[in-house]
């Protein structure tokens, strides 16, 4: 009877030996020593322990929430059938790394649009620079605040990029829109105007038959590439770079005469052609290197130089974001005309699977961005109005942002701790404080 | 020494019987001499069904074939008992004349008896006296014999007789045999091996057992003096009966008495059947066996056990169903009764009140013919007053009504469906709704893709045209006609994005807007016609239409004198067509804007529902109420008609490669044509309860769909071998659900994406869908 009752008593109240460490900064350490805690806890019951230990060093400690991962794998059940679902023995002293929880702090006052806004771009921390269906871009100071007006296209804008921002004050951006063209601008981020200025663009860049869905700048600056409904990939010359020297002339003439002034029409340096339907994404990480997501269902490599693609990855579905990054900035990640978000490793031969898929999403995935620091973290936005943050050490979304009420359309990383989207509620949404690292 | 004398002069008098017979021959009634035969042929049978002579009866009705007389009367026969049959000698002698004159009569019969005793299986009769019915109805007697082993064991009991002479009287046989008459015979050493000790073997070699000696010879024999010697001892034997001591063997050398059970002489009788038939046993033999037997030297396998039960009212079809003639069909059985016709049964089985009134209410047929109730014991259970009623009924259903074998297959339902490829295998197909397009306010009548894919355009019963963006369902452009729009239709061709739009009695051709200015350039250009058509107009009523041009939709606008129903492109964009109502159907070269084609005179007054054009040939194909009609272009003239069979045909779609149609008609049916296999259709596919409004083909993926006012979309694969020997295939794979009905109409309209593997479908919930895969 008595022995009963204890090995009941045990199956209740089953310890694991645990030791906790973490790769953060002195503040956040704990003792290096083990100790035996409940095999039942949970997140939040690791979370609490950790911030009593915390506690314990630090009276003034305030408690935080922290994420667990076990063998590089991030705790998403109880304690106990973690081990037993990943198949680790309980019986030795059990490490688990702690980092900080990623989560939500402020969502800041939506931006309104006049139309759907159909791209966005946040890789220049001094602004976001917003493309619409009204044909105008937009650059953004902060939430609300809305510093220029890129005026010109006869069409709806589908894609922004940042070109140049390495310029202290100038900065070139492109765009691509339903008219055919892409357009390049180049305004000064430092110029202060309670008015929204308008500008128009210095170069218009023709060539495509279709319209352009996708454009992406070289890491330089001196060329950008774009993805179109012709099938095609056209590389342009921006010719930022020479215009650069006398920077100062321009900007002395643009306060001149501002509508007088020329606008130079640019043509493609060259096409890439392999992609059979819509090319809709396109990608340029390094100077040789183009990345491409097509209608066709295929993810394609381009040598630059070449003008051919070295590879190609067959999806299945028609593909509608691309983007490259992570681990090595190799890891591709591609969503489309399905609610799964595909990761593919190039460098795993001879397979076309994903090496991951996340499947939380409910309808078609328009926007996938890696984070440009974490390994782990990326972003995907869906037509369900949902962005979601993921970890590819988890098959859990980190964290669901709801804040549109429709379809999103665009989704980037801005200043490396928020999130901002735009969607067809015209709302550009810029969620901060997201510390993913 | 008595026991032989004893039969042998009871052979003795039996083949004097014998020897008669021939000249009692014909007195004898024929009857029982064809009755005698069946009888063997009977016993025969039942000889080859019962492998162990255990049953003796039977094996003795089976020797009166061979007819060596010592046949015993049935009296004696049944009072030896069913175990052994061993006949008590002196009884038999009394009715031995008559018995061995029957016998033989059957012997020599010309005459095929017939058994009239039935189909039934002869172990029925292994208890009985007779054997079966003559054709009179009388019994069939069975005919006993006795064996010669029983009769010896009757015989050798005394043991004295045997001490009379030291030489025993099948030794003196044997002596007398090989030495006096000098006959060929053999010796059969029985058992020898199994003879433990020599003395007994040695003997048993010596004495043997003495073959090819039949009772004939044997008769013989004793006439020529050696019945004497041999049969002395047993004359005064007779009046032993079925006792102990039959069964005892005196063994003179070791000085003791054997006496065998009843089993043991079975066995013994068994295993020296074959040696000799109906000869004398050797008694030392015997004695060797028993001996063997005993200390387990032999075995024997244990008797097959006859099942001692066996169904009494088995079923009689079994049986009836062996004759080779008129089969008879039993009639079904009367339900069993079961716990609720219990005097007394379970409360769950009796109805309450409120169920039995509602048995009144129940249809005459379906009213259960008992009612259930309680009585607390049997004496308290009226009469049943339908008793009379109830037999009367079975009595006529037994004997008047008619009844057929029924050959029931069973075949695994299974196994008759096609076998058709896994829809796994025939990925991709639209199969999941992830995107609506929302805008219009009433049922959309019809949708139309463009070239690209990028763009669909829809005509709406709120009397506007709009057009989407199918990547974000972003609605770019809005016509407004203020009537309902019947039919939209992209121009096929890419670098012209023009729409016809087909609105009450015009058609409309719409600049949509797409496109760069060079193709803008173009297309205004295209779509501007002059106006001086105001004498023309009137000039051309007969031909029923006008061009104008239409400033408000940019456009041109064309007139007809009745309303139109749908508009048609040519493949290469320059032609189009339009279906009005009516009987006539026009052609116009939208740019030079007079090509006619009157087909009045081809098409006779013939309702004419939709119009398409071959994809490669300059065929049309023109669907009217019944049939489809393929005319030639060039030639005018009508090359081939397509019989549906079908109520009226609603929609009409063409494979890309050109050879295959599908139909679908206002009764829910899909037809397929293959034109090169006949002109009747190689599929109908049943599948919508309602009206087809739309068939689609894909125009590149193996796949088509159909639309229904059902509110659903079905999705097929439809693979088209170039080899012409193979049929197309066709698979179901997909029934597309999500659509609302609206006044009693459901999707009104599917297109195929030109280039994914997605489906368009308009419903008449204002909803636009795509199904992607």
């Amino acid at each position: 009877m008595g022995t009963d009752m204890d090995m009941d008593g045990d199956v209740e109240e089953r310890r694991v030996q645990v030791r906790f460490i973490t790769k953060l900064k002195p503040p956040y350490k704990v003792p290096k020593t083990s100790i035996a805690i409940p095999a039942n806890l949970t997140r939040l019951g690791l979370s609490t322990i950790v911030n009593s230990l915390l506690k314990a060093g630090d009276d003034e400690w305030e408690s935080q929430p922290f994420d667990f991962l076990i063998d590089g794998e991030l705790v998403r059940l109880p304690l106990e059938q973690f081990l037993l679902a990943k198949g680790i023995s309980a019986e030795k002293v059990l490490e688990i790394e702690y980092i900080r929880a990623v989560v939500l702090q402020k969502e800041d006052e939506p931006s309104l649009h006049d139309d759907w806004v159909s791209a966005v771009d946040g890789s220049c921390p001094r602004f976001i620079l917003t493309g619409c269906y009204d044909n105008l871009g937009r650059v953004w100071k902060a939430a609300g605040e809305c510093t220029h007006i890129l005026e010109g296209h006869s069409g709806a804008i589908n894609s922004v990029s940042v070109v140049n921002s390495e310029g202290t004050d100038s900065v070139a951006v492109a765009t691509a829109s339903k008219d055919e063209t892409l357009r390049l601008w180049k305004f000064d981020t430092e110029e202060h105007s309670y008015q929204p200025s308008k500008i128009r663009a210095f170069k218009i860049l023709r060539g495509h038959n279709a319209s352009v869905q996708s454009v992406a700048a070289e890491a330089s600056g001196s060329m950008v590439c774009s993805g179109s409904w012709d099938c095609t990939i056209n590389l342009w010359r921006t010719n930022v770079s020479d215009t650069e020297g006398d920077l100062v002339s321009i900007k002395k003439r643009k306060v001149k005469n501002k509508v007088e002034e020329s606008q130079l029409e640019g043509e493609a340096l060259s096409t890439l052609v392999g992609h059979t339907q819509c090319v809709s994404s396109v990608f340029w990480p390094e100077p040789n290197t183009i990345y491409s997501a097509s209608w066709d269902h295929s993810v394609r490599r381009w040598d630059v130089e070449m003008g051919k693609d070295l590879s190609n990855i067959f999806c299945g579905k028609p593909l509608s974001c691309l983007h490259v990054g992570g681990e090595g900035s190799a890891l591709i990640a591609a969503g489309g005309s399905d609610p799964i978000l595909r990761i593919w490793d190039p460098r795993k031969p001879g397979t076309s699977a994903p090496t991951y898929q996340f499947s939380s999403h409910s309808s078609w995935i328009s926007a996938c961005k890696w984070h440009s620091k974490s390994l782990f973290h990326l972003l995907s936005a869906s037509y369900d109005g949902k962005l979601m943050l993921w970890d590819l050490r988890t098959a859990w979304p980190l964290a669901i942002i709801d804040s549109h009420e429709d379809k999103v359309l665009c989704a980037d990383w801005w200043k490396g701790d928020s999130v901002i989207s735009g969607g067809v509620d015209s709302k550009l949404c810029i969620s901060s404080g997201m510390s993913v690292l | 020494m008595g026991a032989s004398k004893k039969e042998s002069v009871e052979v003795d008098k039996k083949k004097n019987s014998k020897k008669t017979q021939p000249t009692k021959k014909e007195k004898h009634n024929t009857e029982e001499s064809v009755l005698a035969q069946k009888q063997e042929d009977a016993a025969t049978d039942y000889k080859e069904l019962s492998a162990d002579d255990d049953s003796e009866d039977y094996k003795s009705v089976g020797e009166s074939e061979a007819g060596d007389g010592e046949s015993s009367g049935d009296e004696g026969n049944h009072k030896s008992g069913s175990s052994e049959g061993l006949a008590i000698d002196g009884q038999s002698e009394d009715s031995e004349p008559d018995q061995g004159a029957e016998e033989s009569d059957s012997s020599e019969d010309e005459v095929a008896p017939r058994n009239t005793v039935g189909d039934v299986p002869l172990e029925w009769y292994k208890d009985e006296k007779h054997i079966g019915y003559d054709i009179a109805g009388k019994k069939i007697k069975k005919k006993e014999r006795q064996d010669k082993l029983d009769s010896f064991l009757a015989n050798v009991d005394d043991s004295k007789n045997w001490l009379l002479s030291p030489t025993r009287p099948s030794y003196l046989l044997y002596l007398f045999f090989s030495q006096y008459l000098e006959l060929s015979y053999s010796i059969v050493p029985i058992s020898v091996a199994l003879c433990e000790d020599h003395e007994l073997t040695e003997r048993g070699v010596k004495s043997g057992l003495v073959r090819g000696m039949n009772s004939g010879v044997y008769f013989e024999m004793s006439h020529i003096g050696m019945t004497y010697l041999v049969l002395r001892p047993s004359l005064g034997d007779t009046t032993f009966n079925g006792s102990k001591s039959r069964r005892k063997i005196y063994d003179e050398y070791n000085d003791e008495e054997v006496e065998l059970t009843k089993e043991e002489t079975k066995l013994v009788r068994r295993m020296l059947k074959g040696k000799t038939p109906h000869a004398d046993f050797d008694p030392y033999a015997v004695l060797g066996l028993v001996r063997a037997i005993r200390k387990g030297f032999i075995k024997f396998d244990k008797p097959k056990e006859e099942p001692r039960f066996y169904m009494l009212w088995g079923d009689d079809a079994s049986s009836s169903e062996k004759t080779g003639h008129l089969s008879y069909i039993p009639a079904p059985k009367p339900n069993m009764p079961g716990h609720e016709e219990s005097y007394n049964p379970s409360l769950e089985y009796i109805p309450t009140q409120e169920e039995i009134n509602s048995y009144q209410l129940m249809d005459e047929e379906d009213r259960p013919k008992f009612i259930p109730k309680r009585f607390t014991s049997l004496r308290s259970i009226p009469a049943y007053e339908n008793a009379v009623k109830d037999s009367f009924e079975r009595c006529l259903d037994l004997y008047l009504c008619p009844r057929v074998r029924k050959k029931r297959i069973n075949i695994d339902p299974e196994s008759l469906k096609p076998k058709l490829p896994s829809r796994k295998d025939l990925r991709p197909y639209p199969a999941t709704c992830y995107l609506e397009y929302r805008g219009h306010k009433g049922a959309v009548m019809s949708i139309s893709a463009e070239a690209s894919g990028q763009w669909i355009a829809s005509g709406s019963s709120d009397g506007t045209v709009r057009l989407w963006e199918v990547e974000t369902c972003r609605c770019i452009k809005v016509w407004e006609f203020g009537e309902v729009v019947q039919y939209v239709a992209w121009n096929p061709l890419p670098e012209l994005p023009i729409l016809a739009v087909t609105v009450g009695q015009d058609v409309f051709l719409l600049n949509s807007g797409l496109g760069n200015e060079e193709i803008q350039r173009k297309v205004k250009e295209l779509l501007h016609v002059e106006t001086p058509t105001a004498p023309e107009d009137s000039g051309n009523k007969v031909s029923g239409w006008s061009w104008r041009q239409d400033d408000e939709h940019e456009g041109i606008r064309l007139r007809h004198f009745k309303s139109v129903y749908s508009v048609e492109w040519h493949r290469k964009g320059d032609y189009f067509s339009t279906v009005m109502p009516a009987d006539i159907l026009f052609f116009h070269y939208h740019l030079i804007a007079v090509l006619f084609l009157a087909l009045e005179s081809i098409v006779l007054c013939i309702v004419m529902k939709s119009i398409i054009f071959h994809p490669t040939r300059s065929i049309f194909f023109v669907s009217t109420k019944k049939n489809v009609r393929v005319y030639d272009l060039l030639k005018q003239k009508l090359i081939k008609k397509l019989e549906t069979g079908l109520r009226e045909v609603s929609s009409i779609s063409i494979h890309p490669a050109g050879d295959n149609i599908i139909v679908g008609s206002r009764d829910g049916k899909l037809c397929w044509f293959d034109m090169d296999l006949s002109s009747k259709p190689y599929k109908v596919l049943k599948c919508h309860p309602k009206d087809i409004t739309n068939v689609a083909f894909h125009r590149s993926y193996p796949l088509f769909a159909s639309c229904s006012d059902d509110c659903t979309a079905y999705v097929f694969h439809g693979t088209v071998y170039s080899d012409l020997n193979q049929n197309p295939l066709i698979v179901p794979l997909e029934i597309l659900r999500g659509h609302a009905s609206s006044d009693g109409r459901g999707v009104l309209d599917c297109k195929f994406h030109p280039r994914q593997p997605w489906l368009f479908t308009a419903g008449a919930d204002s909803l636009i869908k795509l199904y992607c895969h």
